[in-house]
């Protein structure tokens, strides 16, 4: 098992919940195929620093996960068919060093969620079962 | 032969600080190494030692290739200040 970090920017076109759908579609490739998934960074939207496929702005993700070196081909290949990701950068952490970097971003992005969920805790639910019953 | 280099002794930010790697994402810790129009500072000016040069050069390569920072800054779209988009 490796440590992996993917980053990966989604059209600014889409509404929330299409952002939210892609980027559920993205965790589910991760687990599916035997990864363990150990945060996520949501970065929001953003301005590009240059024009990417005509889009100026874009929503910015980073999943952080363990897998194996198989999962990588997989996942890169299912973000290249999406039409609505327009840029996608996977870094692996190898030595030591690195994997005790890795650790604390980690921590650091699990620690910005803790806080942003408090209030949005109550939401999020309300999102996922609506997306369920249809 | 009488003149002689009046250059302030150059010491590494990073290694003063105890930086063992450098994320692509914290444009904050790249900045120093970046020129007005986004190149890579060279060493003799920041005066970096190699070992951090060499993992700031990935880190920005790295932040370029995800639109976080420019290739490079032109004349045709010319931004009134590069540093406060990328914050």
């Amino acid at each position: 098992m490796n440590c992996y970090e993917t980053l990966f920017v989604i059209k600014p076109t889409l509404t929330d919940e299409e952002t939210a759908a892609q980027i559920a579609k993205i965790k589910e490739v991760v687990a599916k195929n035997g990864g363990e998934l150990l945060a996520t960074d949501d970065m929001g939207m953003r301005k590009l620093a240059y024009p990417v496929q005509k889009n100026d702005r874009g929503y910015y993700t980073v999943l952080f996960y363990k897998a194996e070196g198989t999962l990588i081909s997989e996942l890169e290949r299912n973000l290249k068919i999406n039409e609505d990701v327009i840029k996608f950068l996977t870094v692996k952490y190898t030595n030591t060093k690195e994997m005790a970097q890795f650790n604390k971003l980690v921590d650091a992005a699990n620690k910005s969620v803790e806080k942003t969920e408090a209030p949005v805790a109550t939401e999020a639910p309300t999102e996922t079962e609506a997306t369920t019953e249809a | 032969m009488a003149e002689r280099r009046k250059f302030k002794k150059r010491f590494c930010k990073y290694c003063e600080q105890k930086v063992e790697f450098i994320d692509y994402k914290d444009l904050a810790s790249l900045k120093f190494s970046l020129s007005e129009r986004f190149k890579i500072m060279p060493r003799r000016l920041t005066g970096n030692c190699k070992r951090h040069q060499e993992l700031v050069t990935v880190a920005i390569k790295r932040a370029r290739q995800t639109a976080l920072i420019p290739y490079i800054v032109d004349r045709k779209n010319v931004v009134e200040n590069p540093f406060e988009i990328i914050k």
